[in-house]
């Protein structure tokens, strides 16, 4: 009886409309929406390094140490309007292309060799232990005497920078793909090469992307450094030969304008071409925020 | 001998009408005119771990008939999961076979189209009619056009229509299951594998799923193997069910569930009351638990 008692002995209470209560959803002031802006941000972080540059350079008064950021934008902009650094620029891009694409190619290959078979797991991972943290520049003394000098010892030790990158992330990443997924694939019949294209590659395409940036950085670089060791090759160098060769004549803000233009080439790829990318996959599916 | 086990323990239950003991079950359904859609018998699965060589089920059968709601009830440990695994083809029995419609099956196949209980089945790169319309054209099911106008029509039987442009990681647990669901339907396989589909989803999206699910098979009363380890939710869902011994797992006994609609009723308590008793009969010190 009690029981009973207790169970229709509900207390009902009010809850009151929208019009009692303060704030649910309002704007952001606009000082906070501009905060809110990461490229807003880093233009911001941009431009009070130049202007740190630009006083520095002012102070120290000596164009041989340190050009001020103006007459390296003018020595910047004379050379591109002459077309020396495009032409620089691109011959370096194109045997870097070619150094990427081909880097990429073969540590996909190597990739799918080694999720297939064992032994292909172990080689591709004794192979990354050993050429991996070997800097790809070593080799180029080497590539030289193999290749010669011009674009083949180039793309010889390009590839070499790019492909164990790559390939490590990507096995790490195909083997990041989860149980349940894999299922999946197999439940429609997936196997093989249809398997990796239509299940693995797009699962595990944070860690690729991730590879393919880590190989651009590690190929940028190497490409620059191994065109300051022996630079020219058939009619003109790349960016490394270009401030070699303005070093050499002591034309310090050329220098400067010459690693300006790597490092533009480089915020491009990275904030542009990659962004682009990640927003169009790997944002858009919710596999990284 | 797995019916010997059976008959021990099937003695407590006598009373019960809609309780069999699996030996008679089994009989009662090789006699039945209609051929079992699944066949499954005598399947031993054992498995390697690191260290150890495990027998997940012991000599296990039972058929499936053609619009069964068939439940492989039973507490963790009793290889439920394994089973269904074997008869998705993702596992081989150590002894044993399984036939689908007298085909021995050796590997997984779009006739069993599995659903799973993680959320993450669903393929994050694709919109939901992406993924749905992913196995029809994969498998090459259907031409383009047909693949899209069938997937948008289970789409629309599981309430996402609104949401068929949307990516998964946009949608809620409950959303992502009825995803997976409507993916599975729109292979129409010959049958349909549930392991544990709602138990990562909160009590009452749970009910609301189950009733949806029986909702869609009142719709097309397509076959559906189903796991799960809540009493209730088998007897909701199943028409039939295999109750399942822990470690490893054995047949203990072959039940008809109540009739649909009558899950709160008193003889589905009394039902539920009775498989507890027999799935806690022989592990006591676990019941204070449960």
């Amino acid at each position: 009886m009690l029981e009973a008692v207790q169970r229709a002995n509900i207390v009902y209470s009010e809850t009151v409309g929208p019009e009692q209560f303060g704030i649910i959803q309002k704007p952001l002031t606009l000082a906070e929406k501009i905060y809110n802006q990461t490229w807003l941000r880093k233009v911001f972080i941009i431009v009070a390094l130049a202007a740190a540059w630009q006083l520095y350079g002012v102070w120290l008064d000596n164009p041989l140490l340190v050009p001020t950021f103006a007459d390296t934008v003018r020595a910047l902009v004379e050379d591109v309007a002459n077309g020396t650094i495009p032409n620089r620029a691109l011959s370096s891009i194109e045997v870097l292309l070619v150094g990427f694409a081909t880097g990429t190619l073969l540590a996909g290959l190597l990739t799918v060799f080694a999720i297939s078979t064992r032994i292909g797991t172990d080689f591709l991972e004794t192979m990354t232990a050993m050429f991996n943290p070997l800097p790809a520049i070593a080799l180029l003394p080497l590539a030289l005497i193999w290749f010669g000098l011009g674009a083949g010892s180039l793309i010889f030790v390009l590839v070499h920078s790019v492909m164990w990158a790559v390939a490590l992330n990507t096995l790490a990443g195909f083997r990041s793909v989860s149980t349940t997924v894999r299922m999946v694939g197999r439940n429609y019949n997936l196997s093989g090469l249809r398997f990796v294209a239509k299940i693995l590659i797009p699962a595990a395409f944070p860690s690729i992307l991730a590879g393919l940036k880590i190989g651009w950085a590690f190929a940028w670089r190497t490409l620059i450094a191994a065109e300051l060791v022996f630079g020219v090759s058939s009619g003109q160098g790349g960016l490394g030969w270009y401030i070699f060769e303005s070093k050499n004549q002591l034309n310090i803000p050329e220098v400067f304008a010459g690693l300006l233009t790597i490092i533009l080439i480089g915020l491009a790829v990275e904030n542009v071409i990659f962004r682009f990318i990640e927003t169009r996959t790997v944002q858009r599916w919710g596999m990284q925020s | 001998m797995a019916s010997g086990a059976t008959l021990a323990s099937s003695s407590a239950f006598s009373g019960a009408a809609t309780v069999r003991p699996t030996s008679a079950g089994r009989a009662a359904a090789g006699s039945d005119p209609a051929t079992p859609l699944l066949d499954v018998r005598g399947v031993t699965i054992q498995y390697k771990t690191q260290a150890h060589l495990v027998t997940a089920t012991y000599r296990v059968g039972f058929n499936v008939l053609q619009g069964d709601r068939f439940v492989l009830l039973g507490p963790s440990g009793c290889g439920k999961s394994t089973l269904l695994k074997a008869v998705g083809g993702y596992l081989q029995p150590t002894e044993g076979e399984i036939r689908l419609k007298g085909e021995l099956i050796r590997k997984p196949g779009p006739d069993r189209i599995m659903v799973f209980q993680e959320f993450d089945q669903l393929l994050p790169w694709m919109t939901v009619l992406g993924n749905v319309v992913f196995p029809l054209k994969t498998t090459g099911t259907l031409d383009v056009k047909a693949a899209y106008e069938r997937a948008m029509h289970y789409i629309e039987k599981v309430n996402l229509t609104k949401f068929a442009h949307s990516y998964p990681h946009t949608l809620s647990g409950g959303m992502k299951q009825r995803v997976a669901i409507a993916r599975g339907m729109a292979m129409e396989p010959d049958i349909l594998l549930m392991d544990e589909p709602f138990a990562a989803l909160d009590a009452l999206t749970r009910t609301r799923m189950q009733d949806e699910l029986l909702g869609l098979w009142d719709d097309t009363q397509f076959t559906v193997l189903f796991v799960t380890h809540s009493i209730p939710e088998a007897i909701k869902i199943g028409s039939r069910i295999l109750l399942l011994s822990p470690h490893p797992g054995q047949v203990k006994a072959e039940i008809n569930s109540v009739p649909r609609g009558q899950e709160s009723s008193n003889e589905a308590a009394a039902l539920g009351r009775e498989i507890h008793d027999m799935l806690f009969a022989d592990q006591i010190e676990e019941a204070p638990n449960a």
